[in-house]
C-alpha cells in the first residue's frame, strides 16, 4: 500500500513537473533565494483574469512578483531611490527566453505593476509548456513579457 | 421521442460550439439557424452545382481529410489547377480572414462566390444562368429546405441565399474533440502520450516558436470569435523554394490528415515540414524573420509530430452531421 501511494504521488508530481521545480532569484542582491514551487504555493495568492486575443479568458492565480523579490532583499519602497532606480530584473525561462522589467515598474510608488508569478490557471496547475511557474502581466497589451516556464529572476544594478 | 425531435436536437447541438471554445462570430445579416445549415449541407455536397455535374464543394473539401482534398493544389471542374491547395474548413467560423493570402476575403458568404463563379481559375464553373439555379426551384428535396431556411423571403431560391446557407453549414464544422482537447480542457492526463506532451513543450518553446504563427485555441494566426476584435491579418513568407508572396498560417487542428502541406502542397509529410522549418528555409528577400531555423533531434521531431497528431479530431472527420446527405 505504501509503495502504491508513493507511486501515485510520484506520478502526480511528474504529470505536471511540479516536484523538482524551483524559482531562483539571484544577481546583485543581498539574499539570493531559491524557492520551490511548494513554497510559492504556500504564499498569499492573488487572481487576475486575462482576456486572450481569440476571445477566451483565462484566470491566473499566483504570488505578486514584488513580494517574491522583496523576500530576496530586492529594494522596494523607501529603499528604491537614487542609484537603486537604475536597476532591472531579467526574467528567464527554461527554454532560454528572457525579458526585462525595471524595479520602478514594479514598485507601488512608481509603475505599481501587479505582475504575478502564477502557478495555476483556471484553478488548475499550469501545463508543462506554460509552467510550473509563469509570469502574468495584466497591464501589458501584448503577452510577450508573460514569461512561461519561468526559472530564474536576476537583478542587475546599473549604478552602485 | 420522435425522430423529428431527435434530428432538431442534433441540429441545435451542431450550432453550439464545444463548451471550451468561444462563440464564433456570425454576420448580423446571416444568423445561424439549423434550417439554413441543413440546406447548406445539401448544397455543399450537390454535384449538380458545377459545370460538369460531377463536382461540388465537397470535392475539394472532403470530410475524412478535415475538409481538404489530399492534392498539392486543387483542381476545378474543367481540369484547371488552382495555384494553391484547398484549405481546411474545420473551425473556419473562427477565421478572421479566408483563403491563403487575400486580406479582403473575410466572410464565408462572400468567399463562396469565388469557387462558384470564379474564372481564374475555374472551380465549379457556374454562371448566373446555370441550370442549377433553375433546378433548385422545382427539386423535391430543395423546395422545402429553402422555404424552411428562408421563410420570410418571397423568393428564397436566390444565389445570395445559397451562399448564406453554405456559409451557415461551414460555420457548424467545429473541431474540439481531439485528444489534445481532452488533455487540455478536460485535464485527461491519459488523452495524449508523454511524447506528445514533450512535443507540446517544444512547439511552445522559444527556439522553435511554432506558436508565434500557430497560436491560440485554433493554432492559427487569424483567429477571432464573437468576443474578440478583428485585427490586421498577418501574412508570412515561409521560405519555400521560389516562393513569392506571403500567406496566412492556417489552423493546425487535424493537420495530420491534411497532407500535402504548405500553400502549394510542396511538402508531402509533416516530417518534411519540420525539416523545412528546422533548416531555416530557402533564402528569399521576403522570408519572414520568424523562419530562422533550429536544432531538432530525431526524438524531438518524433515528439513534435506526436503532438501534432494529437490535434486530430476523429469525431469531426466522421460526424454524420457533416456528411453527404444525398447518400
Amino acid at each position: 500500500m505504501t509503495n502504491f501511494l508513493l507511486r501515485c504521488t510520484l506520478l502526480a508530481a511528474l504529470s505536471f513537473g511540479t516536484s523538482a521545480a524551483e524559482l531562483t532569484i539571484k544577481g546583485d542582491i543581498a539574499a539570493p533565494l531559491v524557492l520551490k514551487t511548494e513554497e510559492i504555493a504556500q504564499m498569499p495568492h492573488e487572481t487576475v483574469s486575462i482576456p486572450e486575443k481569440d476571445g477566451t479568458t483565462a484566470s491566473y492565480e499566483g504570488v505578486p512578483l514584488r513580494e517574491i523579490l522583496k523576500k530576496a532583499g530586492v529594494p522596494f519602497g523607501k529603499d528604491l531611490r537614487g542609484k537603486a532606480l537604475a536597476s532591472y530584473i531579467i526574467a528567464k525561462a527554461k527554454d532560454g527566453y528572457e525579458v526585462v522589467f525595471s524595479l520602478g515598474e514594479l514598485d507601488a510608488a512608481f509603475g505599481n505593476e501587479s505582475i504575478l508569478v502564477a502557478d495555476k490557471v483556471d484553478g488548475k496547475p499550469l501545463f508543462d509548456y506554460q509552467g510550473p511557474l509563469r509570469l502574468v502581466c495584466p497591464n501589458d497589451k501584448a503577452g510577450a513579457r508573460s514569461v512561461r516556464m519561468l526559472e530564474t529572476i536576476e537583478l542587475v544594478r546599473l549604478q552602485k | 421521442m420522435s425522430c423529428r425531435i431527435i434530428i432538431v436536437l442534433c441540429l441545435l447541438v451542431r450550432l453550439c460550439p464545444a463548451a471550451q471554445l468561444p462563440k464564433p462570430r456570425v454576420p448580423a445579416d446571416n444568423p445561424l439557424t439549423p434550417a439554413k445549415a441543413e440546406l447548406g449541407r445539401y448544397l455543399f455536397y450537390d454535384t449538380r452545382m458545377s459545370v460538369n455535374g460531377k463536382q461540388s464543394c465537397a470535392t475539394c473539401h472532403r470530410q475524412e481529410l478535415a475538409f481538404t482534398d489530399g492534392r498539392p493544389v486543387a483542381m476545378g471542374a474543367t481540369g484547371q489547377n488552382h495555384p494553391r491547395g484547398a484549405m481546411s474548413l474545420v473551425n473556419v467560423a473562427y477565421n478572421s480572414l479566408l483563403t491563403w493570402n487575400n486580406p479582403q476575403t473575410r466572410e464565408l458568404e462572400q468567399q463562396a462566390l469565388v469557387p462558384m463563379f470564379g474564372e481564374h481559375p475555374i472551380e465549379l464553373g457556374l454562371r448566373p444562368d446555370s441550370q442549377f439555379f433553375t433546378i433548385i426551384r422545382s427539386d423535391a428535396t430543395y423546395k422545402p429546405l429553402f422555404e424552411k431556411a428562408f421563410p420570410s423571403n418571397a423568393d428564397p431560391f436566390t444565389i445570395s441565399n445559397i451562399t448564406k446557407a453554405i456559409a451557415c453549414f461551414e460555420r457548424t464544422i467545429i473541431s474540439a474533440r481531439s485528444p489534445w482537447d481532452r488533455y487540455h480542457y478536460n485535464r485527461d492526463e491519459t488523452a495524449i502520450s508523454e511524447s506528445a506532451k514533450h512535443g507540446e513543450v517544444l512547439f511552445f518553446s522559444q527556439p522553435l516558436s511554432c506558436f508565434r504563427c500557430h497560436g491560440g485555441f485554433n493554432f492559427s494566426d487569424n483567429t477571432m470569435s464573437a468576443n474578440s476584435q478583428p485585427e490586421e491579418p498577418e501574412f508570412h513568407n515561409t521560405g519555400l523554394k521560389n516562393q513569392q508572396g506571403k500567406f496566412k498560417a492556417p489552423t493546425l487542428r487535424n493537420i495530420a490528415v491534411t497532407a500535402p502541406y504548405m500553400h502549394d502542397g510542396s511538402l508531402p509529410t509533416l516530417d518534411a515540414v519540420l525539416d523545412h522549418y528546422a533548416s531555416g528555409g530557402h533564402n528569399n528577400p521576403d522570408k519572414d524573420p520568424l523562419i530562422h531555423g533550429f536544432n531538432l533531434t530525431p526524438d524531438d521531431k518524433k515528439d513534435l509530430i506526436e503532438f501534432l497528431k494529437a490535434l486530430t479530431d476523429e469525431a469531426v472527420l466522421h460526424d454524420p452531421s457533416f456528411a453527404n446527405p444525398w447518400h
